[in-house]
């Protein structure tokens, strides 16, 4: 290819990546979610320009923030479904663009976007800082601001395409840790705060200062040019290794769904090198070698598989030959089996376990640090709490498999209690091992705090474990491909969440009112209560979900393979009267989900958070146990009321 | 002889569109019976309300002799396009299906490993499903609509996508079943293979059925292809010049 063929091919491949990338970007921006997001990035963007021009900002620290800030720019797409919307190498396949022309299209199409715009706010920030020192280092600083951008711009590629995509089981449970750390730490905010503070005037103490100087976060700050050096390395290492991946990806060397390469044999011969024009990766049709037909295989691979990242696969020999001890004895067992191995396979479930198990844990021990170990005996509770409510979905997980025990004598109890136990046998153990921990680690704690955990727990666990059963098949979000699910492709809807969470609570309550405002006595018959609220929810929740399953098992089914979404109307930016008239729905749950947050914040929160008062807040007039439970039904009243916008969200008008 | 399937007065409606409108369908015991039809006839909702996993709107369905639900243990079920626990392999679903329906695990190892070997499994079986050709997962979803022995299976397009040798290895064991007394209803849009396994069928059309009855009888002493398109009334498309194209 002479130069002048290349520039043009990189011209018009960045020309068309961009148009493509621009139209899913529009789209993206008819849903709420990336208009709060630009919101909430701007508003971090302006605090962190704010502190940085402060006189008594601290150059170290500021680093720390511009770093954390990239960083965060790499992981939270991950964790927020970046892989929707975006140009990715695979959709170039078929086109006939080189690799490292395509590689700079996707990169520079993926600077259209909200992430990548607010980080160059947010890194103006660098320039801002150094300005006080002169010219020269604001220069440097802003070379620096891009260099560092251009690094997040990259590794947020890489993420995506390396992990976010590629690794499966492995992604998925990385982000439920950080999902479960940022969430957790979010949650105990009030006792991370005074650390943070501490960050915040005086900067980080000498040792943590030494280290930085080594950080690519800090050499923009650092006034020496020579430092911008390595920055602008780490940037082309960086360009290399998406390259790299896209070649990969479009030369077809990469088989991103392909962990284990499968051996060649005379009877199985190995497929040729799969060309550009065979498949995409994770597409059951056109799968390399799909159209070969090797003897005995339907594809060139043995046995026609493609291959799986993290699936655990049995070897050929052991799949013909299991004992008859690995064999389900009966229905239930039978589901129960398939259940487990689901559970340590699947990426979302890992994913949701992962969350739940750092979330929990986090929540109940980061309060220490400010000396409140009041929540450690809860750490079991919160893990199987959170483990229940990410479970709200699960059912649609599977696609339409339901077809399989809805075919079955009995099939649609077996599926329930199956599942049901499964869930059990996987967080009771944790639940337990966590609130023994936690009860070991904190020997003052209050007793009755104690009791209260010990006996929560068989109430969590109980609930936990049918009533996301029951939900999943009441309020089925389908995935848009259950045999590749990836981190975009969570379906955990909130509604499901907050009635999973809702349920556990009433089951709890008993058990824990019984133990904190109860006599002394009543502690031990409190665990009691605790045991039977358990089994009642779960009782109850297994025949509503059997039930549910078998008068409407059809519909279920239905409902988990309508995996397009029907066009919901476009709500208009001024008022139309006739839209208002055939849309009351929507409209009814968009006033809701605006005039329910005014009980949860103003009226409810202010009050019992920050003890703020004012002639228009209700509570505030009153003092006391009153003051208190005016807000509290504040909060329950706002809490309904953006309940009930979900539920008619969910039901507004078609186009 | 007995009727394996006997249904009355069909009707299924998606929204505006009629997918089945007053069918009936006759399957005697013992026979392998192919359902025909063009793309949208009706073929798969009427197999998936054969099966209770479609509710139909009107009409009666009789499995054997019982209910759909209470006919569950006698049937064997392959439905097209639905999903299967996908992180499981081949082998485990097997296993775990065997579970599912009450069998005992000792004969279920047995008829689990024999299946695999009768139906070219032995490699593809230690996949998981999610990552298996769509052949492979036919003959999978094949062996667990066996592996409790039913008498009467309904496969929805069983060799999709399925290669000559494996096709070949399917139409054995399902040959092998009706002659012992089973009863095969199976949905295809090869009529050469309708004429080698089925006993009768059933041409279905616009939801309705346009004819029925034994192979030879429907054919009326020409091809089943050539009859299958004048009872459609298809208008055979693909005559045009299309000169562009080898210019």
């Amino acid at each position: 290819m002479t130069p002048a063929v290349a520039v043009v091919t990189r011209t018009r491949s960045v020309s068309v990546v961009t148009q493509m990338r621009a139209t899913m970007f529009r789209r993206a921006l008819r849903e709420p979610g990336p208009i709060v997001a630009a919101m909430i990035g701007l508003l971090a963007a302006g605090w962190l320009i704010v502190y940085a021009v402060r006189p008594s900002a601290s150059t170290e620290t500021l680093s720390i923030l511009t770093g954390s800030w990239v960083l965060g720019w790499i992981v939270l797409p991950l964790l927020l479904g970046g892989v929707r919307g975006r140009v990715r190498p695979v959709h170039l396949r078929l086109e006939s663009i080189p690799p490292a022309p395509a590689a700079y299209a996707l990169l520079v199409a993926s600077a259209l976007g909200i992430g990548p715009a607010v980080s160059l706010i947010a890194l103006a920030a660098l320039p801002a800082h150094a300005a006080r020192d002169g010219f020269g280092p604001a220069l440097i600083a802003a070379a620096g601001a891009l260099l560092l951008w251009l690094l997040g711009l990259t590794g947020s590629a890489i993420a995506l395409e390396a992990v976010g995509n590629a690794a499966g089981p492995v992604g998925a449970a990385l982000t439920g840790v950080l999902t479960g750390t940022a969430m957790g730490v979010l949650g105990s905010v009030w006792a991370v705060a005074p650390w943070a503070g501490l960050l915040l005037i005086t900067g980080p103490p000498a040792s943590v200062t030494a280290v930085l100087r080594w950080t690519p976060g800090f050499w923009p700050l650092d006034a020496t040019a020579i430092l911008l050096l390595p920055l602008a390395l780490l940037v082309g290492a960086a360009f290399l290794a998406y390259a790299s991946l896209v070649r990969r990806v479009l030369t077809g060397a990469a088989r991103p769904r392909s962990r284990r390469p499968a051996p060649a044999s005379p009877a199985h011969p190995a497929p040729a090198a799969p060309g550009r024009v065979t498949g995409s990766p994770g597409a059951a049709t056109g799968s390399p070698g799909g159209a070969t037909g090797s003897p005995g295989g339907a594809t060139g691979l043995p046995g026609g598989a493609t291959g799986s990242p993290g699936a655990v696969t049995a070897s050929p020999a052991r799949a013909a030959t299991a004992s008859a001890g690995d064999f389900a004895r009966g229905p239930i067992a039978g589901v129960l089996g398939r259940e487990r191995h689901t559970w340590i396979r699947h990426p979302l479930r890992l994913q949701y376990l992962a969350f739940a198990l750092v979330y929990g844990v986090l929540l109940a021990t980061l309060p220490m640090l400010s000396d409140v170990d009041l929540l450690a005996p809860w750490a079991g509770v919160l893990v199987a709490l959170w483990a229940a409510t990410m479970a709200a979905s699960l059912v649609a997980l599977d696609g339409t498999a339901l077809w399989l025990p809805l075919t079955a004598p009995r099939g649609e109890r077996s599926e329930v209690l199956g599942r049901a136990f499964a869930w059990l046998l996987l967080v009771a153990p944790a639940g337990i091992l966590l609130t023994v921990l936690g009860i070991l680690i904190t020997p003052d704690a209050n007793t009755a705090g104690v009791f209260a955990a010990v006996a929560v727990l068989p109430a969590v666990l109980g609930a936990g474990s049918a009533v996301p059963v029951w939900i999943s098949v009441s309020r089925v979000r389908p995935v848009t491909d259950p045999r590749h699910p990836t981190a975009a492709d969570n379906p955990t809807d909130i509604v499901s969440v907050l009635l999973v969470l809702l349920a556990l609570v009433v089951t709890s309550a008993p058990a824990f009112s019984l133990s904190v405002w109860g006599p002394p006595w009543s502690r031990w018959p409190a665990v009691a209560v605790g045991l039977l609220c358990g089994f009642a929810a779960w009782r109850a929740a297994a025949w509503a979900a059997t039930e549910r399953l078998t008068r409407r098992g059809t519909e279920v089914l239905a409902a988990a393979a309508q995996t397009t979404a029907l066009p919901t109307a476009q709500i208009p930016l001024t008022w139309d009267t006739e839209w208002a008239r055939t849309h009351k729905i929507t409209l009814g749950a968009l006033a809701l989900l605006t005039l329910g947050w005014i009980p949860v914040v103003p009226q409810g929160l202010m009050v019992l958070v920050f003890d703020i008062k004012g002639a228009w807040i209700l509570a505030s007039h009153l003092t006391g146990t009153a003051q208190t439970a005016t807000a509290l039904s504040m909060l329950a009243l706002g809490g309904t009321l953006l309940l009930t916008g979900l539920l008619l969200w969910d039901r507004r008008e078609p186009a | 002889m007995e009727t394996a399937v006997e249904i009355r007065g069909l009707v299924k409606t998606f929204g505006q569109f009629r997918a089945v409108d007053g069918l009936d369908l006759t399957v005697r015991t013992g026979t392998c019976h192919g359902v025909v039809g063009p793309n949208g006839a009706g073929k798969s909702t009427t197999l998936g309300m054969t099966v209770g996993l479609i509710t139909p709107d009107a009409g009666t369905i009789r499995l054997l002799g019982h209910e759909v639900r209470a006919a569950r243990a006698l049937l064997g079920v392959l439905p097209e396009g639905l999903d299967l626990p996908e992180r499981l392999t081949g082998a485990e679903l097997l296993r775990y299906t065997a579970g599912l329906r009450g069998l005992d695990p000792a004969v279920a190892k047995n008829r689990s490993a024999e299946l695999i070997e009768v139906l070219g499994l032995t490699k593809g079986a230690g996949t998981p499903l999610a990552d298996c050709s769509t052949g492979t997962r036919k003959k999978i979803g094949l062996a667990q609509a066996l592996v409790h022995a039913p008498r009467l299976l309904v496969l929805d397009e069983p060799f999709e996508a399925v290669d000559p040798v494996s096709a070949l290895a399917i139409r054995r064991v399902l040959q092998r079943f009706v002659a012992g007394g089973g009863t095969t209803v199976l949905s295809t849009h090869s009529m050469l293979l309708v004429e080698q396994m089925c006993d009768d069928v059933t041409v279905v059309h616009r939801g309705k059925v346009v004819a029925a009855g034994p192979v030879s009888g429907v054919a009326a002493g020409g091809t089943l292809e050539d009859r299958f398109v004048e009872l459609v009334g298809a208008d055979v498309v693909g005559a045009g010049s299309l000169d562009w194209l080898t210019q």
